[in-house]
């Protein structure tokens, strides 16, 4: 049955929120293993599935693939990894400074609105339907309202909350008018008969951009990234980790249904516009991330600027591959850097760049794990953000977009620069006076050991890359 | 397995063994360190001569190739889709630079033999950019070929930034964003050349055998020249050299000027040179005056500097310009003489740097002015510094002038794509530097170590330990050997470079 991986997960939500309800407090603990033992079995059905081959469910409702696959395995992998992120705040591991309000309480709860967000970005993917769609859509962002304003007792996480639920709303609206169009246009609420349907017009053009403007919210593109710093900024860490990768996937995720099965046959006659915004995107990015100095803000703007490279993809009708392939890089390389940062915030309260000095001898491990996701996200070889860099600067060179790809590749340079501010500190500055060394848990351990793997792996084995263009490379083809 | 791939395990897995080393014997990593390193060395001369065995064998006429000819190749398919292998293979200019490369870094561990602070680090870095350096060397798959290319340059920030002296984290910085702008000009490069030949392959051999278009070659061609020319100090991107090397701790200013600079001409003779002949030419005049301003403006900054590592900075900016003006030149002569200065070069500032390490850990400072007789304490050092000096003004019986001579001459003879008197013009310029070098060379050493001793404390020097002597002995002696018997390094890159220069 196709839809196992989803119901896994929302059975899972269930349990954990039944124990919430039942269990003693002292036996909550006990919520963690279950919500990472039913992630994992998601996951494992999900790779069931793909050695299983397509297929679909509730006569074509629900459509499994190749694309719909590596998609879910990337969210699979954020929800796992957030779900080890967050076990030390849960726990109450964590160093306690004035002024500052950290813990997470309610922790089934907490794992329930992740696991709903999670399913709702799984259904996304794999939904046929235009309403579906979009319900999907609702569901992969209304829960991270209540996650970002998760610690309700802290003014800035409050903010966080209302600043991202004013604008997810009105943009959702903007999607929503966008779809409505779309569908005026084309007669059905069905994703491929509504592709067939469509033609280039001056109201595709107007539905095209209102569809982007809300994909371009949850993807962080310039110009609607503005919320973005002070979300990750007010939001709690493992949070704000889980907003950078499975929220930034899911509307990859929209785009692709959008663009690939509904625009599929209007997508070259935009590429120029998506070019455009790929390059503002990365550009501000990264310069705005150059003047940062808390590392929260300062991610932020390094996520901006990942999702500039991302759209690269679309410049060419068989980007898909390298798009997935980024992606699932993003996720792991993200992860292993906030990773670090939830590691450190916990262990000594400091969030600052410059309180990282002298990281490398108060856990060089730790320090390494950083130095690589940072080179990872900057693009350096022979990590896999370099490999995953290159394919999607290919997808542009192939398209033509020459210009592009110096601006891509100038811009990985910047981002080296502000990297390398972290480096800098971690190895080059003299460290604090008196800092003992700090030591892991086993979940932050394991977190960054699987994802530090996997990034490591995915750069230098090819199986990864193989089997994703093997099974998308034909999406748009199929997908028609 | 083919050989060639033991070239980057063998580092690679030293510098595993380096962080494996326990923390209270630091002197355990030295050792480790210096055995990895001498058994790459005598790898890299095993390899050079059945090299020239395998050559001799194939026979064959050279003259008529215009693909190189790979030898000692293995291919193993890695990303199939994109047509990305690990393909490694040498020829001959690999093969030399190979040899460069293993000297150099034998003699830098030998050079670094009394880092004790974070030598775990050091040493380990010191190794992956080796490896690095190595991979390109050794790569056939442009991809490949870029993916070492970007290893080699990276641990450069650390291993100045934390390593290094003065402004440290200004040149480091300076020094990684300046490279990696040019990669990035190499990337979009390479892309364009790979979709123009069809998205199937990255093989540098299957490329050259695209005939690209005019147009195409005219604007990728000198983003790929300049791409490379930053590492290879060109005008006027250069100015991330003088700060990285004053900056660098000793055996890093050596493989980096030594080595890594190398890349960069290797890089513009491989990739933009063999793959774009059209573009080539018509840019072989703008090229030509840059290197020539390249040569003739490091030289007389070269005499207004008084810090020695400033000094040798410039001078290895003024001799980087020989190997780009050799192949700008654009015909066998030009080409080979690049080669040779690569290696010459090489070789010459290694031992630069390498003394320039030894004195300022004697007598704590760099600076011309202040330094004086010095010759009388520590003899063997001062020896070996001017034959590094002689031989970077290109005395005769030193490889230095093997190396001018034939860029000289491959100047002067010229290509029917620039104007005869202005090529003429050029290199007439560029010989001039050699008068200008011959002034700042003998003037700075004579200020250094002849004359009155100018401080009481240099009174005090001991010469060379037995480390230091051997790592100037090495590169003391391959100076004279190629010096004086050129066919040790001629007979193994003519055969490579014939097929490169036959596309013109």
């Amino acid at each position: 049955m196709y839809i196992q991986p989803e119901i896994i997960v929302v059975v899972t939500a269930f349990a954990v929120l039944g124990m919430e309800m039942f269990l003693p407090p002292r036996h909550r603990v006990l919520e963690t293993p279950v919500c990472l033992l039913g992630l994992s079995t998601a996951l494992a059905s999900v790779v069931y599935l793909m050695i299983q081959g397509d297929g679909n469910f509730l006569d074509g409702q629900f459509l499994f693939d190749g694309v719909a696959g590596w998609f879910k395995v990337s969210f699979l992998l954020a929800g796992l990894l957030t779900v080890l992120l967050s076990a030390d705040l849960l726990n109450g591991r964590f160093k306690i400074v004035a002024g500052q309000d950290r813990e997470l309480i309610h922790r089934g709860e907490f794992y329930t609105v992740v696991l709903f967000n999670l399913v709702g970005s799984m259904f996304l993917i794999s939904a046929t339907n235009l309403i579906n769609l979009y319900v999907c859509l609702e569901l992969a962002t209304i829960p991270l309202f209540a996650l970002v304003a998760w610690r309700r007792n802290d003014p800035l996480s409050c903010e966080a909350g209302l600043k991202y639920i004013i604008l997810g709303a009105t943009l959702s609206a903007v999607v929503l008018f966008g779809l409505g169009l779309l569908y005026g246009l084309s007669g059905s609420v069905d994703l491929f008969t509504m592709g067939d349907n469509l033609s280039f017009g001056p109201a595709t053009k107007l539905a095209i951009a209102m569809v982007v403007v809300g994909v371009g919210f949850k993807l962080t593109l310039v110009p609607f990234h503005m919320w973005a710093a002070d979300v990750y900024r007010g939001a709690p860490l493992p949070v704000a980790a889980y907003l950078s990768v499975a929220s930034k996937a899911a509307g990859l995720a929209f785009m692709f249904q959008l663009f690939y099965r509904v625009l599929g046959n209007v997508l070259l006659d935009v590429s120029m516009a998506v070019a455009v915004l790929a390059a503002v995107t990365m550009t501000l990015g990264n310069l705005v991330a150059v003047v940062q100095t808390n590392v929260k803000r300062f991610m932020a703007f390094s996520a901006i600027s990942q999702a500039g490279y991302l759209i690269m993809g679309f410049l060419a009708p068989d980007g898909a591959p390298s798009m997935v392939y980024y992606m699932l890089v993003y996720v792991v390389t993200n992860m292993v850097v906030f990773g670090v940062l939830v590691f450190y915030l916990n262990e000594t309260g400091r969030e600052e760049i410059e309180d990282y000095r002298g990281l490398s001898r108060t856990n060089p491990w730790i320090a390494l794990v950083l130095m690589l996701g940072l080179f990872s996200l900057a693009g350096i070889p022979p990590l896999s953000g370099f490999v995953g860099k290159f394919f999607l600067f290919s997808v542009a060179s192939k398209a033509g977009f020459h210009w592009l790809v110096a601006v891509a590749a100038v811009n990985s340079t910047i981002s080296l620069y502000y990297y390398l501010r972290i480096v800098r500190q971690m190895y080059i500055e003299p460290g604090f006076e008196n800092d003992p060394p700090l030591r892991a848990s086993v979940s932050i351990v394991t977190a960054l050991g699987v994802s530090t793997v996997l990034m490591v792996v995915l750069g230098i084995v090819p199986f990864f890359y193989e089997t994703i263009y093997e099974q998308t490379h034909n999406w748009i083809a199929s997908s028609h | 397995m083919s050989w060639l791939s033991l070239l980057i395990l063998i580092p690679f897995a030293t510098a595993l063994a380096v962080v494996a080393t326990p923390d209270s014997k630091w002197y355990l990593r030295r050792w480790v360190a210096l055995f990895g390193t001498g058994v790459v060395l005598a790898l890299s001369l095993v390899m050079s001569v059945s090299y020239m065995q395998v050559v001799q064998q194939r026979g064959g006429d050279a003259s008529v190739l215009t693909i190189s000819q790979m030898e000692f190749e293995q291919s193993i398919p890695w990303f199939k889709s994109m047509g990305i292998e690990y393909h490694v293979g040498v020829d001959g200019i690999a093969m030399a630079m190979i040899v460069l490369t293993a000297i150099i870094i034998f003699t830098g561990v030998l050079a670094s033999w009394e880092v004790k602070e974070r030598s775990r680090e050091f040493y380990a870095f010191l190794l992956v950019l080796v490896t690095g350096v190595f991979g390109v060397f050794i790569s056939v798959d442009l991809f490949l070929f870029f993916l070492f290319y970007e290893v080699a340059v990276l641990p450069m920030y650390l291993l100045i930034g934390v390593w290094g002296t003065g402004r440290k984290e200004y040149s480091a910085m300076k020094l990684t964003l300046m490279l990696m702008v040019g990669s990035a000009l190499v990337l979009v490069g390479m892309l364009a050349l790979y979709h123009a030949a069809g998205s199937q392959t990255f093989d540098l051999n299957k490329l050259a055998m695209v005939d690209y278009s005019r147009d195409l070659q005219q604007w990728v061609f000198p983003c790929v020249f300049v791409g490379f020319g930053v590492l290879g100090a060109l005008f006027p991107f250069h100015t991330w050299s003088p700060d990285g090397h004053a900056s660098a701790p000793t055996a890093v200013s050596m493989l980096h000027a030594g080595v890594l600079m190398k890349l960069g001409g290797y890089g513009v003779l491989r990739v933009a040179v063999y793959l774009m002949p059209e573009g080539a030419k018509q840019w072989a005049l703008f090229f030509l005056v840059l290197t020539t301003i390249n040569i003739v403006y490091g030289a007389y900054a070269a005499i207004r500097q008084t810090d020695l590592k400033y000094f040798t900075a410039y001078s290895s900016v003024s001799h980087c310009g020989f190997v780009l003006f050799g192949l700008c030149s654009l015909n066998l002569m030009g080409f080979k003489g690049a080669v040779i200065q690569m290696f010459s070069h090489g070789i010459m500032t290694g031992l630069f740097f390498g003394l320039i390490g030894m004195v300022y850990g004697r007598s704590k400072t760099r600076d011309l002015t202040q330094m004086g007789g010095l010759s009388k304490r520590i003899p063997w050092l001062a020896t070996s510094f001017y034959i590094a000096g002689l031989a970077s003004l290109g005395l005769p019986g030193l490889s230095g002038f093997v190396a001018e001579s034939t860029v000289f001459l491959g100047g002067f003879f010229g290509n029917r794509w620039v104007d005869a008197t202005t090529m003429r013009i050029c290199t007439l310029l560029a010989t001039s530097s050699i008068v200008v070098t011959a002034v700042y060379v003998l003037r700075g050493l004579s200020r250094v170590f002849q004359g009155p001793m100018t401080k009481p404390e240099f009174s005090q020097m001991q010469d060379a330990t037995i480390p230091e002597k051997l790592c100037t002995g090495i590169l003391v002696a391959t100076l004279a050997i190629v010096g004086m018997y050129p066919p040790v390094l001629i007979d193994l890159i003519e055969h490579a470079i014939l097929p490169i220069a036959n596309r013109f």
